[in-house]
Parts: C-alpha cells; sequence; structure tokens
C-alpha cells in the first residue's frame, strides 16, 4: 500500500565523541547505500534515533547538511533509550528516522549578519547551523557566536569552540556561569543574557539563533529586543517529548501546534503567539 | 418504496459475510465491547439501548500492533514487516454502528493521513464496511446533536438501518462501497411501501448542549481560565476516557524484547490524562497537572483537531463521561464553557 512510516532505517556508529561526563556525541553512517544516496536535510531538523529493543529518543541532526556522507547527533543520558546509546561502540547499529519538521532559514539568512546563541547541550542544532554557515562563509557577512554552559566541564564540542576561536572572520565569545570556571579559565564568566548585552552584537540586518535552557531563551530574548532585534529575526527551537515524530502520537503540541511538523523551529513571533505550555 | 430487511435476513446476511471470508464484528452478548462473530446467531443490533462501553475503534486503530519486528544475527540486522492479521481481500463490516460510532473512521482518517500516512490504519479503513443503525436510545450523557450528528445520522455509514419494528429495518445504501457490497445480498432484501422520511423523523434527538463554534473560540482566548483546573481536579488519570472514544488516536511506540537477538516494536493506545504522557527526560513536563492534561482533552477535540482538519474530534456519544470513575462528564464541561461564554 505504502511505506511503513514506523520502521527505521539502519545506521552504523562510525565514531563516539564524549563530550562532557554525560554527553555523548554520534557520527553515523546509513548502512543501506541507495538510502544513503537519496538522503538530504535540512539544518535544524530532527531524528528519531533507537535501539532495538530499548526504544527511540528524539534529537536534532547536529551536523550540517553541507557534510552529507554522514549525521552527527549529540545526547545526554537521561532514560532507557539514551542510557542504552550510551553502552554503544563503533560499528553497533541503531535505527534512524528522519529527518523530520521544519528548518532554519538559512537561504533567507544569506547576506546577512549571524549571531548564534546557545546554552549547554543547545549548541547542539545551533553547531549545525555554524557549520552550515561556515561551509558557505562569504555568503553571509559577520558571524557571531556566544556560548555558554554552567561550568567547564559542561561545554561541549570543545575541540570545535577552540577552532571557532582561532577562525579571524568569525567571532566567538565562550562563558560559563560564575563559579563554574576552573582556575586555568580565560575566557568570560557570567550567564549568557548578560555577556551578550556586553559584547551588544549589532541588531541591523542581522538574525539571531537561540537555542539553550528555557531560562537562559527567557532572559536573551529582552535582551535582544533592547539591542532592536525585530522579533521575526530571533528564531529558536522548541523541545517536547515525542514518540512519532508524524504529527500522529498526539504528545508534542503546543497549543494547535505539532512541533514535530510545525517546528521544532520558530520565530519569536511565532512563540508569542503560543500559549504557555511548553 | 423502500427496501426493508428483516432480522431474520440480517442474520442470513451476517452468515454470508462469515461464509465469504469477510470479518463481521458486532457487539458481545453484553453489549460490552464490540467482537468478531463467529456465527450470525450471536448478532446484536443494540439500537434501542445504551452505547457499548467500548467502540470498535480497536478494530481500526488497534490496542496494540507490533510496526516491526527485529533480529539481529551477528551484526546482520534485520527489520522484518509485520504481515497483516487479516487478509486484504477481505473485508471488515461493522454491524449495528450507532451515527456516534460510524463517524469515527472519516475523523481518525485525518490525523493519520495528514502528510505522512499509516498504512496499518489505513489498511483497515480501506477493508472496513460500515452497516451504521439509526438510534433509540439516549440518556443524559448523550449529546451527538451538539457535535453536528443525530441519532439518524448516515454521515460514515456504508449502509444505514432504520428499525421499523422488532424484526425489521429500513436499508439505505449511502455508499458506492455499500451498493457495491450489498449487491450479492439484494435477495435478502424486500421492498416495502412505507415512509421512511416520517419514521426518522419521529426518532427523538437528544437536545443540543453547546455551540462548538462558540466553545472553539472561547477556549482559543480562555487557555489559562481556572475551569480546566475545576475540570480535572478529580480525575484519577485511568485514561478510560481516551480508551472509551471512538476518535481518541494518540499512541506510544515501545519495544519489546523477546532476548538480545530479537524483538518487536508495538504502537500501543495512549492516553493525554496519563501524567507520564509528555513527561520530558530532563524531568520538566509542560502538563504537569491534571487541569492542564484536561485543558489538553478539551481543546485537542474542540479546538486543535478542527483548526488542523476542520473536524471535531467527538462524536457525542457520551462512553468517556458515562465510564469516567471520577464522574467527569465532558458535555458538562463543554457545555459550561458555552455558559461563560455567553455570559463574557
Amino acid at each position: 500500500m505504502c511505506n511503513n512510516i514506523y520502521k527505521p532505517e539502519l545506521m552504523e556508529v562510525t565514531e563516539i565523541i564524549d563530550e562532557t561526563v554525560d554527553t555523548k556525541t554520534f557520527r553515523l553512517k546509513l548502512k543501506d547505500e541507495e538510502v544513503a544516496k537519496n538522503f538530504s536535510f535540512k539544518a535544524g531538523q530532527f531524528g528519531e534515533y533507537g535501539v532495538f529493543g530499548e526504544g527511540e529518543s528524539t534529537f536534532c541532526i547536529a551536523s550540517s547538511p553541507t557534510r552529507s556522507d554522514y549525521i552527527e547527533c549529540s545526547f545526554k543520558h537521561v532514560g532507557k533509550v539514551t542510557t542504552a546509546l550510551r553502552r554503544l561502540s563503533v560499528g553497533d547499529t541503531i535505527g534512524f528516522r528522519g529527518p523530520y519538521g521544519n528548518y532554519f532559514p538559512v537561504e533567507e539568512m544569506k547576506g546577512k549578519n549571524v549571531l548564534f546563541i546557545a546554552g549547554g547541550i543547545g549548541l547542539a542544532p545551533v553547531r549545525c547551523v555554524i557549520w552550515n554557515t561556515l561551509d558557505l562563509r562569504d555568503q553571509f557577512k559577520d558571524i557571531t557566536i556566544v556560548y555558554g554552559a554552567r561550568s567547564v566541564q559542561d561545554l561541549v564540542y570543545k575541540r570545535e569552540l577552540e577552532e571557532w576561536k582561532s577562525m579571524k572572520d568569525i567571532k566567538t565569545v565562550v562563558t560559563v556561569d560564575p563559579g563554574g570556571e576552573t582556575p586555568d579559565w580565560k575566557d568570560e564568566i557570567g550567564f549568557v543574557p548578560a555577556i551578550v548585552e556586553k559584547i551588544s552584537p549589532k541588531s541591523e540586518n542581522t538574525v539571531a539563533i537561540v537555542c539553550g535552557p528555557p531560562i537562559m531563551i527567557k532572559f536573551t530574548i529582552p535582551v535582544l529586543l533592547k539591542l532592536g532585534f525585530s522579533e521575526d529575526n530571533i528564531i529558536t527551537t522548541l523541545e517536547n517529548r515525542m514518540k512519532c515524530g508524524l504529527g500522529k502520537c498526539g504528545r508534542c503540541n503546543v497549543g494547535n501546534v505539532y512541533v514535530c511538523k510545525d517546528g521544532p523551529v520558530f520565530t519569536y513571533t511565532q512563540l508569542k503567539e503560543l500559549p504557555q505550555e511548553y | 418504496m423502500e427496501k426493508i430487511i428483516s432480522y431474520e435476513n440480517l442474520t442470513k446476511l451476517v452468515d454470508g459475510i462469515i461464509q465469504s471470508g469477510h470479518i463481521a464484528i458486532g457487539q458481545d452478548e453484553k453489549g460490552i465491547n464490540w467482537k468478531r462473530l463467529n456465527d450470525a446467531k450471536e448478532l446484536k443490533i443494540n439500537y434501542a439501548s445504551v452505547p457499548s462501553n467500548l467502540s470498535y475503534k480497536e478494530f481500526l486503530f488497534t490496542k496494540t500492533e507490533p510496526v516491526f519486528y527485529f533480529r539481529n544475527n551477528k551484526d546482520n540486522f534485520n527489520l522484518i514487516e509485520p504481515k497483516p492479521e487479516i487478509n486484504e481481500n477481505s473485508k471488515i463490516v461493522f454491524l449495528g454502528a450507532k451515527p456516534c460510532d460510524s463517524r469515527s473512521i472519516e475523523i481518525m482518517s485525518k490525523v493519520f493521513n495528514w502528510d505522512y500516512k499509516d498504512k496499518f490504519f489505513n489498511q483497515r479503513a480501506v477493508q472496513s464496511i460500515v452497516i451504521g443503525t439509526a438510534c433509540n436510545y439516549q440518556d443524559e450523557f448523550c449529546f451527538c446533536t451538539s457535535v453536528g450528528l443525530s441519532p439518524v445520522s448516515e454521515k460514515g455509514s456504508d449502509i444505514f438501518l432504520v428499525p421499523l419494528d422488532d424484526k425489521n429495518f429500513a436499508v439505505k445504501i449511502i455508499s458506492e462501497k455499500g451498493k457495491e457490497f450489498i449487491a450479492p445480498y439484494l435477495n435478502l432484501l424486500a421492498d416495502e411501501n412505507i415512509s421512511l422520511d416520517k419514521i426518522i423523523v419521529g426518532i427523538k434527538a437528544p437536545e443540543k448542549k453547546f455551540d462548538t463554534a462558540k466553545v472553539k473560540e472561547w477556549v482559543t482566548n480562555n487557555f489559562e481560565h481556572k475551569i480546566f483546573d475545576d475540570a480535572g481536579a478529580t480525575c484519577l488519570s485511568c485514561g478510560q476516557c481516551a480508551f472509551a472514544c471512538p476518535v481518541c488516536h494518540c499512541f506510544d511506540i515501545v519495544d519489546e524484547e523477546c532476548d538480545y537477538t530479537c524483538g518487536r516494536r508495538m504502537k500501543n493506545w495512549d492516553a493525554c490524562q496519563f501524567g507520564l504522557f509528555t513527561l520530558h527526560g530532563s524531568g520538566h513536563n509542560p502538563r504537569e497537572t491534571h487541569g492542564k492534561r484536561y485543558r489538553q482533552r478539551v481543546a485537542h477535540k474542540f479546538k486543535y483537531y478542527h483548526d488542523k482538519f476542520d473536524e471535531i474530534l467527538c462524536t457525542g456519544c457520551g462512553r468517556c463521561s458515562r465510564g469516567c470513575p471520577a464522574g467527569i462528564d465532558i458535555a458538562c464541561v463543554v457545555t459550561n464553557i458555552n455558559t461563560v461564554a455567553n455570559q463574557a
């Protein structure tokens, strides 16, 4: 009749990186070459990653669509599936369904400045867009990255933070919450909203992409509005518990919006229209 | 001139259905649930008694079913499609569906075909034939007229029966599917000179309790109103309302392992009133209180589904309220909303 929408594709874990004590990044390759040839996604989309016998979990695709022969996902071990994922080694097989959901308006961002703001594991979806823009560097104007975590130990993608800091044509600011620094910490100390205010990026012709814990987003948006960002140019993502990712199982909705199909990417204008149920 | 069928001939029809390898689904003896009839003698058309505790939803959207099997033989992973339990050439014939049941396939089809198509539901929906019946029962929980239906609504039926007396039904052929299906059994029908319209007009309908458009508008603008907390305050989170509902379709996806090398992924009924339904891995829960979960129930039925699919996700059967151990009556809650909306 038609395809089984619940049946995943098989992927092989080809690389595992320990980001923090409880967070890992997997690099994954589709096992079926035909499927791999036709596979594509856009920055911001997500997938259902499954360990057979344990279940599925929802994460964004953390790698850039410009690097298309693999995908990466980063996850913190908190529940049954993520604990099972954590136990896997290179060469193991997982299930993947996706890509699902909408995406960041990377095409519309061309010719503009881009300000990336991320907190904690919220850097995963942002990292996808960062590499997407960096791989097409000449099509974007100024690129600024502000990333913060609770402590130095909680920073993810550390090697890439160093790489971004060393790049001459982008500005990268890394911060940790007060008290989270180590004695040899040379970067910023302070909460993300305060750091954004301190560096006060220009809002003219700039799109801000903001992902992180709800509390960070809550206090960062007023700062951006104060700096003159329009509500349409502040873009974030919503995360809700999902099972199907296909707009059917009924749990990820915020009001009449299904995060899995109408999201996960929303502008602040859209976010303001939603009831406070996320 | 109308077509009529006697109860005896209806039994013969069911016999024919079973003999030709189709699946006849009817109510069980006690009128609690629906079951596959093995013998035409088991047929019961409960047009004048309370709707069964459960609808026949489970024959379309099953309580639990495998979406695939997996096998792991020395790093060689295999995903295996489940075989359909029912032969694809067989019809699934629902016998004696009241208007509040017969609508369910059309309503649920919307969500199962929104962009991604759920082949498990669709396959059964394509195979189904709904023989509906006019309803001669009503109690304080019935509210089909408030959601655009009525005891004589033919919507969703392929063939519609109107009880004439204890022994005879008038037969209306509604859809092409119905016409094709009944063709081999036309000899069981008789012509009778009756005025069906008059009989239909004579069937009493429950009073209309609320206006869905008004309710929808109010829910849109009063998301934080305490009416939802009040309504959900006594909820026990048992999920009866969702399981009994002919159109509630939320589900869970869960793996079952038989050993380390094989197992299956299951799609199971779930319910929005369960506390774990929306619980995040972080511990955050967007709908952590009964009030928020009850609001979801009301809003999904009367607003969200209508926004998305132009359908009210409710047929007014009253099962959720009749069976609620905490006595929560959705029609009462929604009527209250209508009253509050009128006062505003």
